[in-house]
């Protein structure tokens, strides 16, 4: 019974419904995608991908997301918890590795982002536990002699009487009977886990040094690189002279790969000291003729355009004439990196007819794709181990760093540890698009809008996207093939149709007749992707800076404007009228200004007042109140851990964030010139959640977006500026 | 061949004498509880204490250690006896991806060494060098606090 021979019959035979008609589809039977890659513990009991249960109680839980801060192995342990009735402090978690039933129910596929996992995992992993209790609850009626109705369940124990058995005392027999599913899920009411306060699981593992990253992983033979690419995306080797690097001390190859040239040593600083002996002759990509001086007005241009509708409802002039007041402003935002604390990294090891990669990424699945795609082997003979990620926010989605490793372990025969420094990091990643917004909206003398234009400039990043998913989502695909696809959505997408996550945020909160969003694609060849809370990042600020000056304009009470034009989302308003009335009673030191932005984001909506002051030209947050409706909150104290870091993440973007390009390279090479917001710097933050009753929603992103015209209309109230431009810096 | 203290141990090394000491705990002495952040002593991310001094060990070649003593996060404190800033960051709830939190918990160690009593503004200054891009700042900040006065209030018991 050990876990390599996981019984057909001992599985669970379940496929239920998630909210939103979600299949989640689950088999568990092993099928074609091969055994689920769970530890091998002698005589555990594993009834399906997640749970497993040793004779002496140790019970594991294999969460099957990603962990990269936002909470997601405590939150989805506090689900399976619940309804097998364990408390989930008990649970060992363990990081699930590549495997169908890993899925995210939301996508289909095993990736971690967009806000999913406690929403598309709510219902499946609660299901899992119920099951899972219910053949305890039988193998124990059967071990014990007694009808199962005299028994019940209490923290990882059968309750018999006075008798408090261990769930791991029954396994044995459990592992020999069918497991029926559909067992009964608790009501609310019930709940011991869902919505308590406790402190979040590896928080112990991450005080001491314990918690094990990608770049901390070190395995016998390990040597490592360190790669060298043409400071332009996109620009590929055209000559190299690797001698002085080879006459380094340790270095043991310098190998040419796809992005660059890589040296490998062994150890890190001497790969990275003989990398700069490399003399490189590089292509010129098309990047290389864009600065961004030139672009901003190639985009302001551009606004003059139609372009394609990605909405349109009512009749928009008829909607201008009937208005009081109009305004139309244009919104600018910046590239912007991610700058995860952890640079990029792998460890990948090839060896004869198979493979190990390890890595913290938001998509195990295609960390073990790309390697059997660039190392030629069949995806069942790459094991992927997945550590922490040093942080996400979307840039873990994007794993040629994983192609780099493998090129160069295909290459040398050795495990290589590859590592991005962190120039590399900021110079040569995939970036949030940058974008130009303009917001042409009228309103009534009753405060109705009357008619809400938006248009969009800018990137998309769905082609980009493509184009680091597919090669490790389906190796078997030819470059030519993924070439082409990436190639049909760039065509796609620039003239047909519209990439909606380039316009998401741009209306949907705002109930009003009248309404036409539009885009005009711009691209130049720099890689995009998704960026904490993507497309609303930037659309949020073009939104509630607008309402704010249009209320200014109309003479309307900000807070009253966006109630009377949102009556399509009660939440939304729930969250505009706790915070309004909070903003009421808020008292600032004098010398302080209140604003006031709420939007909608992954189903969440959140409403947030900041106070500033502008000091000597400066601008200081001193304080944020931020109101939440996430439906249910799964862990109080990780919703608001959430909250705060969306907040701070997003004052980092609202006041110091911003990539230029000269040339086509990124001009900022580090944290002095890509300033990320400090300690000194960084608010207080009350977080109030509403109490609610309904299926959680996610709270990754949502609590970004409001804060950047939060800040901006507090700057406004403070000096009379209206700031348009991200980062915000007062004339 | 360069001969420092290492947690309580005396440990020597051939690595080159300009090699960061970063990089020589983590690859020599497998020690991986120090992290690499920036390389440029701007973020924190890597410090330990020098004679009881937190320093960026990213920027500091080992040469500089010779003689001295070194302490990481493994030698502040374990899960099964972590030091009192540890205990009150799990308790607390701190970290989010967690990869600064080795270097903050240095930090602050080294503050509340000096500064046993620290005013939210000397907290602030004392670990303005340290970034997190989770932004658990005001946690940090708390935790910082909290530690403080269980401390202090141990020293007076």
């Amino acid at each position: 019974m050990s876990t390599a021979n996981l019984s057909r019959r001992g599985f669970l035979k379940t496929s239920g419904i998630v909210g939103g008609g979600l299949v989640v589809g689950f088999s568990l039977n092993g099928c074609s995608a091969g055994p689920v890659p769970l530890k091998s513990v002698a005589s555990a009991w594993a009834p399906n991908a997640f749970v497993q249960i040793t004779p002496d109680n140790v019970m594991r839980f294999y969460c099957p997301r990603d962990e990269m801060g936002q909470g997601v192995t405590t939150g989805l342990a506090t689900l399976v918890a619940e309804d097998l009735d364990v408390s989930p402090e008990r649970l060992l978690i363990e990081l699930a590795g590549p495997h169908p039933d890993y899925n995210n129910p939301a996508f289909g596929a095993q990736g971690t982002g967009g806000s999913t996992s406690v929403k598309a995992h709510y219902t499946q992993l609660r299901q899992v536990g119920a099951d899972v209790r219910q053949v305890l609850l039988q193998a124990a009626a059967q071990d014990l002699g007694v009808p199962i109705d005299s028994l019940d369940t209490d923290d990882g124990h059968i309750v018999h009487g006075d008798d408090r058995l261990p769930y791991g005392r029954f396994v044995a027999t459990a592992a020999g009977l069918e497991i029926g599913g559909g067992a009964a899920l608790k009501p609310p009411s019930a709940f011991k886990h869902i919505g308590r306060e406790f402190p979040r699981l590896d928080a112990l593992a991450k005080s001491t040094g314990t918690a094990q990253f990608g770049i901390d992983v070190d395995v016998p033979g390990m040597e490592h690189a360190v790669v060298v690419r043409c400071p332009v995306a996109g620009g590929t080797v055209k000559r190299f002279e690797s001698e002085a690097a080879r006459a380094m001390p340790g270095v043991t190859a310098v190998v040419q790969i796809s992005s660059g040239v890589a040296v490998v040593a062994q150890k890190y600083w001497q790969a990275k000291q003989a990398a700069g002996k490399l003399e490189v002759e590089w292509t010129s990509p098309q990047l290389a003729d864009v600065s961004s001086a030139d672009m901003r007005a190639e985009y302001a241009l551009a606004l003059e355009d139609a372009g394609d509708t990605a909405h349109s409802e009512g009749d928009l002039e008829a909607g201008f004439t009937s208005a009081q007041t109009v305004i139309e402003q244009d919104y600018w935002a910046p590239y912007l990196s991610h700058s995860p604390m952890e640079p990029m990294n792998a460890v990948v090891h090839v060896r004869e007819g198979e493979a190990d990669v390890w890595s913290g990424t938001q998509g195990i699945g295609i960390a073990q794709g790309l390697v059997a795609r660039y190392a030629g082997l069949d995806v069942e003979n790459v094991r992927a181990h997945a550590t922490y990620l040093g942080g996400g926010f979307g840039r873990r989605a994007t794993l040629t760093h994983i192609i780099e490793a493998t090129e160069v372990s295909v290459a040398t025969g050795k495990p290589i540890h590859l590592l991005w420094s962190r120039e590399d990091d900021i110079r040569h990643g995939v970036f949030r698009p940058a974008s130009l917004v303009r917001i042409r909206t009228g309103v009534d003398d009753e405060g109705r809008l009357t008619a809400w234009q938006a248009r969009r400039v800018g990137g998309n990043i769905t082609p980009y996207t493509l184009k680091a998913a597919l090669p490790g989502v389906l190796p078997s695909l030819g470059d030519g093939t993924v070439d082409w696809l990436v190639g049909v959505a760039h065509g796609a997408f620039d003239g047909w149709v519209v990439d909606s996550s380039g316009v998401e945020g741009l209306h949907e909160d705002l109930d009003v007749a009248n309404v036409a969003v539009e885009h005009v694609t711009r691209e130049n060849g720099l890689p995009l992707t998704f960026w904490r809370s993507v497309g609303h990042s930037y659309t949020a600020f073009a939104k509630e800076t607008a309402l704010d000056e249009l209320a200014v304009q109309a003479g309307i009470d900000p807070i009253e404007l966006r109630l009377r034009n949102t009556g399509g989302k009660p939440r939304l308003q729930g969250v505009i009228r706790e915070a309004g009335a909070r903003m009421q009673q808020m008292q600032p030191a004098p010398g302080r200004s209140l604003g006031f932005a709420a939007h909608s984001s992954f189903d969440t909506d959140v409403a947030e007042v900041a106070e500033v002051s502008v000091e000597g030209g400066r601008i200081r947050v001193h304080k944020v109140l931020c109101v939440v409706d996430c439906g249910i909150a799964v862990n109080p104290d990780v919703v608001r851990a959430q909250m705060e870091g969306a907040i701070m993440f997003g004052l980092t973007a609202a006041l110091h964030g911003e990539h230029t390009l000269e040339n086509g390279a990124v001009v900022q090479s580090n944290f002095h010139d890509y300033p990320i917001l400090r300690m000194n710097e960084a608010p207080e933050v009350e977080v109030v959640i509403i109490e609610s009753a309904e299926e959680p929603t996610g709270v990754g992103e949502p609590g970004l977006p409001p804060i950047a015209p939060a800040v901006a209309n507090a700057v406004y109230a403070a000096t009379g500026q209206r700031l348009r431009s991200l980062p915000l810096r007062l004339a | 061949m360069i001969r420092f203290e290492l947690n309580g141990h005396i440990v020597e090394t051939d690595d080159a004498p300009d090699t960061p000491l970063l990089w020589v705990v983590r690859d020599t002495f497998k020690l991986k509880g120090s992290k690499y952040g920036c390389g440029a002593g701007l973020c924190g991310a890597c410090t330990m204490h020098l004679d009881g001094q937190a320093v960026r060990t990213c920027v500091l070649p080992v040469s500089a250690v010779a003689g001295k003593t070194i302490t990481t996060i493994e030698g502040l404190g374990t899960p099964e006896a972590p030091h009192p800033l540890q205990a009150v960051w799990a308790e607390q709830g701190v970290p989010q991806c967690g990869y600064c939190q080795s270097g903050q918990i240095m930090s602050a160690a080294a503050l509340l060494e000096s500064n046993p009593a620290p005013s939210d503004e000397q907290v602030e200054q004392a670990m303005a060098g340290n970034i997190c891009r989770c932004g658990c700042y005001p946690r940090i900040k708390q935790a910082i606090l909290t530690a403080a006065a269980e401390l202090a209030v141990e020293v007076t018991a």
